[in-house]
């Protein structure tokens, strides 16, 4: 199928993306769609330039975070878990950021507690100034995954591409 | 509603440490409302011992389910068809939900992953303060409203002690003193003259005095 990605995206972001060879870590990245240059071509370019290095997660805003998404991502595929939120005071629901900064600390101190680094968590406010793009921010983080060892939750023996554990969540299956 | 907080990971993975298959039971209820034991904690407590299993390299099944409550059995009874699977039951209710759920499968293990805390009230978002004892004998209406037993320091009926400062407690300056909240709400109500009475000591055989309480409700009743 034809992408639709145009052209002056994938150039774009061929720009602003770091060589494959230092990709080696899976990142998470929850981003407020208020990110500049956030929209859905570039997420997908993004993407497909980093292939398994970096899934990103479209959020109407930070405050939409919930220590549990961190912490699924980390359980199941990813060595560290981001989010990307609007500068401080910028929020356009005045207070996402904060709650999703307050947020992130609770699940870095439930990592630290089993022994896992606070690093493989963080947020990232971005400048009121000078704001970045969804793709400077993700190069930019994907630089801090890399210097992580890899997590050991997924350092498992037998874990083969595709593994993944059956995890059944009973209260889905049913409605109250 | 009654409150709780979750116990450190380290004494969760000690107490379920024996078992190889663990349902981690959330409740909808008065632990969902104080952010201890609804879905959302559930998901984060099951998930982090998920992690912390890997990392030790331990085989342990850990699930996951939430009742709407575990204090009533009628909720409790959900479990049935799927309470076989598991070595024990990881609960987040207060210990009301424990005790039910462990009442209901009597041969499973069923382990509190809170401590209860109190009868408490949402003072604001993450914000919960201890209003009430249960006393089962309730005075409100002599203290103009606010419990001069869950909330003056001393549990003083005939106060105020004197060492109130500027509203404060003297044992903790964070702690607002209750008499000076009993005296300034019967002082808008023009009913400063109850401060008059002498009252006995409580009598606490409505709390305690009988053992566990219960109430019976014929009216209620199948």
């Amino acid at each position: 199928m034809e992408s639709r990605i145009s052209s002056d995206t994938k150039a774009r972001v061929a720009k602003q993306t770091r060589p494959p060879q230092a990709e080696k870590r899976t990142l998470a990245l929850f981003y407020c769609q208020n990110t500049p240059e956030s929209g859905e071509a570039v997420r997908q370019a993004l993407e497909k330039k980093h292939a398994s290095s970096l899934r990103l997660f479209p959020i109407p805003c930070s405050g939409r975070i919930e220590p549990l998404h961190l912490m699924k991502a980390l359980e199941e595929f990813a060595d560290a878990a981001y989010v990307i939120a609007c500068p401080e005071g910028a929020c356009r629901y005045f207070e996402g950021n904060t709650r999703a900064t307050k947020r992130v600390a609770l699940t870095a101190q439930m990592l630290a507690q089993i022994g896992l680094e606070k690093e493989r968590v963080g947020i990232v406010a971005n400048s009121k100034e000078t704001p970045k793009t969804l793709a400077a921010l993700a190069l930019e983080l994907l630089d801090r995954t890399a210097e992580l060892r890899p997590s050991p939750v997924l350092a498992r023996p037998n874990q083969g591409k595709g593994t993944k554990e059956k995890k059944d969540d009973h209260s889905r299956k049913k409605t109250h | 509603m009654i409150t709780a907080e979750r116990k450190p990971i380290d004494e969760i993975r000690a107490i379920i440490a024996p078992y190889k298959k663990v349902l981690v039971l959330g409740c909808g209820s008065c632990v969902a409302e104080c952010a201890a034991g609804g879905e959302k904690e559930r998901g984060m407590l099951a998930s982090t011992l998920r992690m912390a299993n890997k990392m030790d390299g331990k085989e342990v099944l850990i699930q996951e389910k939430t009742l709407d409550r575990q204090c009533v059995k009628d909720f409790v009874i959900l479990l049935d068809d799927i309470i076989d699977q598991y070595d024990a039951v990881l609960s987040l209710g207060c210990g009301a939900g424990v005790q039910a759920v462990a009442e209901m499968f009597s041969e499973l293990p069923v382990l509190p992953a809170l401590n209860t805390e109190f009868l408490g009230e949402t003072r604001d978002q993450g914000y919960w303060v201890e209003n009430c004892l249960g006393c089962g004998d309730c005075m409100l209406d002599d203290f103009g409203g606010v419990c001069p037993l869950a909330r003056c320091s001393k549990q003083l009926l005939n106060g105020p002690c004197g060492g109130s400062r500027e509203g404060k407690c003297e044992i903790n300056p964070e702690v607002p003193c209750a008499w000076q909240a009993i005296i300034d709400r019967l002082d808008r109500f023009g009913a400063l003259d109850r401060l008059e009475q002498i009252y006995p000591p409580k009598d606490w055989s409505r709390k305690q005095g009988g053992g566990p309480r219960k109430i019976m409700r014929e009216d209620q009743q199948r």
